[in-house]
């Protein structure tokens, strides 16, 4: 009976539906292939309970005291949540600590970006933060992938809790990887100047030891579509070797051959050794440059049911940035031929300033030298 | 959704206070900790601590701390059933009512006996609209319990089932110096709310003030006289009445509606509280305040369809009296009558009598 007494008050509010909110964390993720970026949020009073801030005991606690107890939050915070994908752990680092208002008070927001070892298709969140201390916590999770965005509820019962990050479309991955080709081809100007330097004499014809300029588009056009084709064909052969893995070569080898591959090409064009088939110059090197453009395709990974696709469309856009260069400057050079401007200066300075630039490029790359 | 939006920033003083940690919400240390795990006369006064405590500010961090205490002692086969009985008070202040039940069923298959089992299943029972298992529970109380506390439970029930008016007589005629001391404001929130159903509005409030002078921390009775003013459209009065409890739900629906009722405007920043409040309860999965979310859906930022599916869900949870007329209400405004069904049918079958529910119905036909 006197234990009656004693709860009987706590059975009375039944009825009552009122409350604070309970015990949250919130949780953002955004995915992106094999990176992670977000933050963990928890009430400061929770951090408390956790690994214990008011040190002075004062029941107050102070962006000071909260500040002071980064190291142990971040342990903690380290211990009680996990990403990883297919069994493998990523590699989580915490960015500094900092503070959001939320309507139930203050919150510890530690921001974090994790690498995962392989693309993510699906993300394992381990989330006991709090378990031992309040069982009726739970992370609130914003997950984002691109534009899709999926929420979840993590801890209680289940520690493990997965979720599939919708692999985007067939035709948003072409795309994802056509953009990137396009894109690499535009940045990656080594390329580019290995192509231009091909691509400059293909105006002239080499007769009697001088340059003289074709009479009309046809053998130019010719040329050019001969050392296109071949730096293509070249260059999508080995970029699909690599690509599948079934070749490999140490990035800094081809790095370094692609810049020595510009420099011979170059002098070429001042010293002419091949002149009438320039475009064996461009399938030989090209099997390297191959190699280049698998080393940015090796970076952003190949999501797994869409290999092929994907590597056609980075090869597909490397094309079409390629070809949309030559489209641009090939007209002017082509406008340009008659004058001798064009044959005493443009091509033999232009072909010597690539041809340094690609000898700074060849010293840093094979020796790693700083830029 | 507005908790989505983070804007963090880096304060710009070490002095400056994020938290004021109320009492208990304190990081344990390792061997304190342990004592609560080897000693269960030291985890239950602590769990019974912790949700006195929840029910005091109506802090629901709290239940979580009491689960804390109780988790090692639930792992133990068989399971004390003091610690039963308390996992159960946890569950229903969570509004897990099967859960609840369950749990009181494994406690009293060890101690058949236990007042605090029976008390606690008989007022599961009657939130969830099951009359006449209630009052089976409450009568099993006669054995162990005070004989005032199980008049209190069986009349509670029976003023449910088609005999308000001389159930209401029994509860006026039971002296309040019969009660143990935290029975009595039970006894004035359910005489408020029997008059209320009666249609005697003047007595129901009559009741309730002289309960919150008993117990001015009872937040059931705040909140059901609060209701009781409202619906007079006394809302300058309800303001005074709920001014200071703004940190609870409840209590800020309440005043968002009174503030309504006066200016016609809502405190953008109480709306914005109780959505993000309510937002966060429904992604957890939680139903503690559905009924709340229903009303709110309702008076303060009308959304008629979504108010419907709140109250739907909350009719899956719990059918008191206010729960038939929030679905009422609902079906009306989102103009789909036929989702009144199952309150309606409801009514009829437990013979429920309800002035406010009358007048609606009588209204609305």
């Amino acid at each position: 009976m006197k234990r009656l007494v004693a709860l009987l008050g706590l059975m009375l509010c039944v009825a009552a539906a009122q409350a604070h909110i309970a015990s949250n964390g919130f949780l953002t993720a955004a995915v992106n292939g094999r990176d992670v970026k977000g933050a963990i949020e928890l009430a400061v009073r929770d951090v408390e309970l956790a690994v214990g801030v008011d040190v002075n005991r004062d029941g107050k606690v102070t962006w000071g005291e909260l500040r002071a107890s980064g190291p142990q939050l971040a342990l903690y915070v380290r211990q009680h949540l996990a990403l990883s994908t297919q069994g493998q752990d990523c590699q989580v680092s915490f960015e500094p600590l900092q503070i959001n208002d939320r309507v139930d008070g203050s919150y510890a927001w530690l921001p974090y970006a994790a690498v995962c070892p392989m693309i993510i298709n699906k993300l394992n969140i381990r989330y006991t933060l709090m378990d031992e201390i309040d069982p009726s916590h739970r992370g609130l999770l914003t997950l984002s992938a691109g534009d899709v965005v999926q929420t979840g509820v993590l801890g209680g019962t289940r520690m493990l809790s997965s979720f599939a990050v919708d692999t985007p479309s067939h035709w948003a991955t072409f795309i994802e990887y056509l953009e990137a080709g396009i894109w690499h081809i535009w940045s990656g100007i080594d390329h580019l100047l290995f192509l231009l330097s091909l691509l400059l004499p293909a105006v002239l014809l080499r007769s009697g030891g001088h340059w003289q300029p074709v009479t009309h588009a046809r053998p130019a056009l010719i040329s050019i579509l001969k050392v296109v084709t071949a730096f293509t064909l070249a260059h999508s052969i080995t970029l699909t070797l690599a690509a599948l893995d079934i070749v490999r070569l140490p990035s800094r080898l081809t790095e370094s051959v692609i810049a020595a591959s510009i420099i011979v090409a170059a002098l070429n064009n001042i010293f002419p050794i091949v002149t009438d088939s320039r475009a064996r110059i461009a399938f030989a090197f090209g099997l390297l440059h191959g190699f280049g453009f698998a080393s940015v395709l090796s970076d952003m990974g190949l999501p797994q049911g869409a290999r092929v696709l994907s590597l056609l469309a980075f090869n597909l856009g490397i094309e079409c940035g390629q070809l949309a260069v030559v489209l641009v400057v090939m007209p002017v050079v082509y406008a340009l031929r008659e004058g001798n401007c064009y044959r005493r200066a443009i091509m033999p300075w232009g072909s010597a300033a690539i041809a340094s630039l690609a000898l700074v490029w060849l010293l840093q790359r094979a020796f790693l030298l700083p830029v | 959704m507005s908790c989505a939006q983070a804007a963090p920033y880096t304060p710009g003083s070490d002095d400056q206070v994020l938290a004021v940690l109320p009492a208990g919400a304190r990081h344990t240390s390792g061997p304190n900790l342990e004592l609560t795990r080897s000693r269960l006369d030291i985890a239950l006064p602590l769990a019974q601590f912790y949700i006195s405590r929840s029910r005091a500010t109506g802090d629901l961090r709290f239940l979580g701390y009491a689960e804390a205490m109780l988790a090692p002692w639930m792992k133990q086969v068989p399971v004390p059933s003091q610690v039963l009985v308390l996992h159960a008070t946890i569950l229903q202040s969570r509004h897990s009512f099967d859960a609840a039940l369950a749990e009181l069923d494994r406690a009293l298959a060890q101690r058949a006996d236990d007042p605090q089992a029976w008390l606690t299943r008989a007022t599961v029972l009657r939130v969830l609209g099951r009359y006449d298992e209630a009052l089976l529970s409450c009568q099993k109380l006669a054995v162990a319990a005070d004989p005032a506390v199980t008049t209190l439970c069986v009349q509670g029930v029976m003023g449910l089932q088609g005999h308000l008016q001389s159930a209401y007589a029994a509860i006026v005629a039971l002296p309040q110096q019969a009660l143990p001391p935290e029975a009595r404001a039970w006894r004035y929130s359910e005489l408020g709310e029997m008059a209320e159903r009666l249609g005697d509005d003047g007595s129901a409030e009559h009741w309730l003030r002289e309960g919150l002078q008993t117990a001015p921390d009872d937040f059931y009775m705040r909140t059901a006289c609060a209701d009781l003013l409202l619906r007079h459209g006394r809302a300058a009065e309800t303001v005074g009445l709920l001014t200071g409890y703004e940190s609870l739900e409840p209590m800020l629906l309440r005043l968002a509606i009174a503030q309504r009722g006066i200016n016609d405007s809502v405190e953008s920043n109480a709306v914005a509280q109780l959505s993000d409040a309510f937002n966060i309860e429904q992604q957890r999965g939680d139903a503690v305040h559905r009924r709340e979310q229903a009303r709110f859906l309702l008076d303060v930022d009308p959304h008629p369809r979504e108010a419907l599916a709140a109250a739907e869900q909350n009719w899956q949870v719990q059918r008191e009296p206010e729960d038939v007329l929030v679905l009422l209400r609902a079906a009306q405004a989102a103009q789909q009558p036929q989702a009144a069904a199952p309150a309606i049918e409801f009514l009829k079958l437990r013979g429920l009598e309800d002035a406010r529910l009358n007048s609606y119905l009588k209204g609305k036909g």
